[in-house]
């Protein structure tokens, strides 16, 4: 249980910001004819971020907004490559950082499932088998076959919790806790994450919620203007944190 | 166990391929999906698919044929087998650009391999190119055009042509994601290229210093690839199955290198 399957070195991620909006050769052969250079503006997301997570440790992520939180799970789930530096992971991630991501509103919600499995890396096959528990979780059994457009909003975000959790993932990313579906809905989805915390994977969470980080993590780290402001148990943290927000 | 290293993962010329086999589903899906969407829209869907080129043809036929009656026997033959693969090229690529600059929202969100979108447009751009091989068929049928042994050249051109147009489309959407305004100029090229390029008329009516100079044309080489053995009934000329096919694999690896090496800037930019 002790090995380490989240590692970050110095993980910086630059954005360049241009000035001036619209790239297009149109602006560049213009400015390129006025001899004026296109003036750029850094921008640090993360600046020089280092820290390992161990397997089945529970770490909550909180900052104002613009820290720098959504940008540094996107590093770890892969959707960027830092600009310098070295995240290093093991094991499968589930991201749900959005749910069914590339889901197309005009097919129906069973073709849904095989593209959003796609999406997440499932072959056909392996989605065939899970159809049946992914219709029962997110409750859609009526709806199967009713392209998703056709959905409520709760219905769509319910079928993309089905589909991302699934299976037990080695390491979950969830983004601002679970305001999925109703009640009943979200009840059940913390106790699914809950039982893969029992059974060994490492949660990443990002929330404003101080409750909840509370409850769910065993550690917390701090975000301020893409740094670490500070890391450490989650009570220390938590404490720190609200009374710096209150003066 | 699936490992992640950002530091340590294989060259992006490597990985990208990796990454592509292991997410195949995918890239069927999506391909799938785009025809479907296409084509459940109208009731006609695939008809539709026969009826523009033939349409096109007729007309263009009725126009011009007369014109290159003496040079050209079996014009609407020599005409369509030419406007398949110009359709086929820009269209892809077209395709391929839109869908990178446009509906690549997906690579801000999540982890796909970045050519899914390119792999996927070109298989759709293939299967309205063999659809569209029928309407090539109905006319040859209609003309009682002689079918020849060179016939069995077409699969390999359309091999190399795939190759090309994969590449092309890579090139292009890496350019089309840095400068916003690369499909606009492109269609305005390629609009003029298409006179440029002999599709509606014979190569010999250009002067012979022009039609030097559209030799490099690389529609032109791939179209005569394609319609010489349709057309004519022969192989094309040795010295230009060469030519076509190092361009297709220099095209190829171009688009490949550019696009992955800029691969990991898509998030950033898109």
């Amino acid at each position: 249980m002790n090995t380490t399957v989240i590692q970050l070195d110095n993980v910086t991620v630059r954005f360049r910001i241009p000035h001036e909006k619209i790239p297009t050769f149109q602006e560049y052969a213009i400015r390129w004819l006025k001899r004026r250079s296109i003036s750029y503006t850094d921008f640090n997301a993360l600046n020089n971020i280092s820290f390992s997570i161990k397997q089945g440790e529970t770490v909550g992520i909180i900052g104002a907004n613009g820290a720098g939180k959504s940008t540094l799970l996107k590093v770890i789930a892969r959707v960027i490559r830092p600009t310098q530096g070295r995240v290093f992971l093991k094991g499968r991630v589930a991201p749900l950082l959005e749910l069914g991501a590339g889901f197309d509103y005009e097919m129906t919600g069973r073709e849904n499932i095989f593209l959003n499995g796609a999406v997440l890396g499932f072959s056909r096959r392996d989605m065939a088998n899970r159809l049946e528990r992914i219709v029962e979780f997110a409750g859609i059994e009526e709806f199967m076959d009713a392209p998703i457009r056709t959905y409520s909003s709760g219905m769509v975000a319910r079928l993309g919790f089905a589909i991302a959790t699934d299976v037990q993932p080695d390491v979950l990313i969830i983004d601002e806790i679970l305001s999925v579906g109703d009640t009943d809905f979200q009840k059940k989805s913390a106790a699914r994450i809950l039982h893969y915390h029992k059974n060994g994977s490492t949660i990443l969470v990002v929330s404003h919620n101080p409750d909840s980080i509370r409850n769910l993590c065993s550690r917390a780290m701090w975000l301020a203007q893409g740094s670490i402001k500070m890391a450490g148990p989650v009570d220390v943290i938590m404490d720190q944190y609200s009374q710096d927000s209150m003066s | 166990m699936v490992e992640y290293d950002s530091a340590k993962s294989s060259p992006a010329i490597i990985d990208e391929f990796v990454q592509l086999i292991r997410y195949r589903d995918l890239v069927f899906l999506m391909t799938g999906n785009i025809l479907k969407n296409r084509y459940k829209r109208s009731m006609l869907g695939i008809f539709w698919m026969l009826l523009n080129p033939l349409l096109q043809t007729i007309v263009l036929t009725i126009a011009f044929g007369t014109m290159f009656k003496s040079s050209l026997s079996h014009y609407a033959i020599y005409l369509l087998s030419g406007l398949l693969v110009w359709n086929f090229i820009t269209q892809t690529t077209q395709y391929a650009m839109g869908t990178m600059a446009y509906g690549g929202g997906l690579l801000k969100k999540i982890y796909v391999p970045r050519a899914t979108y390119i792999v996927a447009a070109v298989g759709n751009g293939m299967v309205n190119f063999f659809i569209s091989i029928f309407s090539l068929i109905i006319i040859i049928i209609f003309l009682d055009h002689p079918l020849g042994a060179a016939w069995f050249f077409i699969p390999i051109s359309i091999l190399i042509l795939t190759i090309f147009t994969f590449g092309f489309s890579l090139l292009l959407s890496t350019a089309s994601v840095f400068f916003t305004d690369t499909l606009d100029i492109y269609q305005v090229l390629i609009q003029a290229l298409f006179f440029l390029t002999p599709i509606m008329y014979p190569l010999s009516i250009l002067s012979p210093e022009l039609s030097q100079f559209l030799a490099w044309n690389p529609f032109l080489i791939l179209i005569e690839m394609f319609r010489t053995p349709i057309y004519a009934n022969h192989l094309p000329d040795t010295s230009l199955i060469v030519n076509a096919v190092s361009l297709a694999f220099t095209t190829l690896l171009a688009g490949w290198i550019a696009f992955t090496s800029k691969a990991d800037q898509l998030a950033y930019r898109l």
